[in-house]
């Protein structure tokens, strides 16, 4: 071993140490960058004012991030409701019901679905499945959710298919093969023997994946849905085509909204003052808070869970 | 316990449920994916990859300028991305594997993994976009880069560990330095997985569009130079989808199926070399 190979060493060394945390110092220079950038919007509109404010008139120079945040938690929660059973039952379709020759292809169609560009169901939302919605299925609801009261609300104004709730199906059929792959991973680490003997005493598959299954992965499915609703509160194609981007706050899911994301895809180009394109980066600052904390607190939660499991 | 036949009926009421509910959900991925085809293909051809954009409203043109600076963001991307995503997750799972700040790391990465690509964006308009005063390649690459490296550094990270360690004291036995074990031994044993988390972290920014809107913009002229704005598919099918022209409409069809075509491959050939040098179909 000689001089010139420990210098080598030490060299590559010290690239990986650099490598490795360019990580912290890209998220720290992400929050900075975004806080001082944000400056502006803060202190015109305050760091709490801002975030209560329903205002937003690029006329007038005012702005305020209530109605786009409203947009995104609306858009987001709904999304985790229509996809957590269905990808739930995928997972369970794929693991305990079909036959071995279905298993397979369905698991590698889920996974390469999961693999789309945002884009592409964007795009498809606008041109399909927003005539759908207008033509159908709104006004069908309309006919029958909508005539029961304090519901009903929820389905006011007159369906044009871009709106809420369009938005939340298709960042649902967005999220559904995240969380079946996912889920799937996790049924598949039951043991087979648990799950045999519970066969074994005479329950029925139900009552397996029902007692057996579904408790012994509810961390996975957990994790799942955490990282599923990470991607969809920052996903900005598959809803921008489709939400119209107007920033209210509405009680109609017939109506038009604005996330966060959406608001910054269509503006941040446009935005013409200062003010404008500071609160368009305070936005961003608040989406990157919201999706940075609700991450890691639920990678901390699931990690000390597993440390616990396991002892 | 309860009586056997209402055990039976709940048994096939939950079952039938979860079989409907996997069919409706593959039922809608489905319909994506042949819509994408059938509107696709029916407006594929040649002058789509060999001529640039008409001005808008009239026939005819293609979307060379799009697929060309496509190729350059994400190739710029992936030289930017690779070496510091491999090197990282070398550091994670070699010299720092099992200390605070390694296991600290790997978590950020993972955070980072889903931070909002628009966000990137964003900040890669503040960082490179804003003091130069225009839109230029570097910058998308540099947010295509940002996306790709804690996805590069995770499953380096997860591939090196893979490597048996005896494999690394065998070589410790022979007088090995430890950059020599981790250059000749652990890469080569974890290659194939570390070649399948580059191809993936390339199928993953291949398809973004919003970190791509306010950085290298977009451009309806045939350009390759970096400094200046670089077209691309993504957000040529954004501008085209929202467009009034039809023809736009059926090129960003055509364009959706290249980038999909283009990522399914890749996605499967990541998970083929899996398969060949592990023995199954594993998820990173």
């Amino acid at each position: 071993m000689g001089k010139e190979s420990s210098l080598s060493g030490s060299l590559f060394y010290v690239f990986t140490v650099i490598s490795a945390f360019l990580v912290i110092l890209f998220l720290l220079g992400i929050f900075y960058i975004l806080f001082s950038e944000s400056y502006l919007a803060i202190r015109e509109f305050g760091l709490i004012g801002f975030i209560f404010s329903q205002e937003w008139d690029p006329v007038r120079d005012l702005f305020g991030a209530a109605p786009t945040i409203f947009g995104t938690v609306v858009t987001t929660l709904l999304a985790l409701l229509f996809a957590i059973p269905v990808a739930v039952g995928i997972a369970i379709f794929v693991t305990e019901i079909a036959p071995d020759y279905v298993k397979a292809p369905v698991s590698v169609a889920i996974e390469l679905l999961a693999a789309i560009p945002s884009i592409i169901y964007g795009m498809w939302g606008l041109f399909t499945l927003s005539p759908i919605m207008a033509g159908y299925i709104e006004p069908a609801l309309q006919q029958t959710l909508g005539r029961l009261p304090i519901v009903g609300i929820l389905f006011e104004g007159v369906p044009m298919g871009i709106d809420l709730l369009t938005a939340s199906v298709i960042l649902s059929i967005m999220i559904i093969p995240l969380i079946a792959s996912i889920s799937r991973d996790a049924f598949n680490l039951v043991p087979s023997i648990v799950k045999e003997s519970a066969y074994g005493v005479g329950a029925t598959r139900w009552e397996v994946i029902k007692k057996i299954v579904l408790p012994y992965s509810k961390l996975g499915i957990f994790g799942g849905v955490i990282l599923a609703m990470g991607r969809a509160l920052g996903e900005t194609m598959a809803v921008a085509f489709v939400l119209g981007n107007k920033h209210q706050i509405t009680t109609s899911l017939f109506d038009a909204a604005a996330t966060i994301t959406v608001s910054l895809a269509n503006e941040f180009t446009e935005a013409d003052t200062d003010t404008y394109l500071s609160s368009l980066f305070y936005l961003s600052l608040i989406l990157f808070a919201i999706s940075f904390i609700t991450l890691g607190a639920a990678k901390l939660t699931i990690q000390r869970l597993q440390r616990g499991g396991a002892r | 316990m309860r009586p056997y036949r209402r055990r039976r009926i709940e048994n096939l009421v939950a079952i039938s449920l979860c079989t409907l509910s996997a069919a409706i959900g593959l039922f809608w991925l489905f319909f994506i994916l042949i819509d994408v085809v059938i509107e696709g293909v029916g407006a594929l051809n040649l002058a789509l990859f060999l001529e640039d954009p008409v001005p808008a409203g009239l026939e005819g043109g293609g979307l060379r300028n799009a697929f060309v600076g496509q190729l350059l963001l994400t190739m710029v991307a992936a030289l930017l991305g690779v070496p510091v995503g491999l090197l990282g997750g070398t550091f994670l799972a070699e010299y720092g594997r099992g200390s605070r700040i390694g296991r600290i790391i790997s978590l950020l990465s993972d955070i980072m993994t889903s931070v909002p690509s628009i966000v990137i964006g964003t900040f890669a308009y503040a960082v490179l976009v804003k003091p130069f005063g225009h839109f230029n390649g570097w910058a998308g690459s540099f947010a295509l880069a940002l996306i790709m490296i804690p996805i590069i550094i995770r499953t380096t990270e997860e591939m090196l560990k893979l490597v048996p360690w005896e494999l690394r004291e065998a070589a410790f036995a022979l007088g090995a330095p430890y950059y020599r074990v981790i250059l000749s031994i652990v890469y080569r044993g974890a290659a194939p997985g570390i070649l399948t988390g580059i191809l993936l972290s390339i199928a993953r920014v291949a398809g973004e569009t919003a970190p791509l809107l306010f950085t290298s913009f977009n451009n309806t002229f045939f350009s390759v130079d970096m400094n200046e704005p670089v077209p691309s598919l993504t957000v040529t099918v954004f501008q085209y989808a929202m467009g009034p022209y039809e023809n736009w409409h059926a090129q960003a069809w055509a364009a959706s199926l290249v980038i999909t075509l283009f990522i399914l491959i890749i996605t499967l050939l990541g998970r083929f070399i899996i398969f060949r040098r592990y023995g199954k179909w594993k998820t990173l």
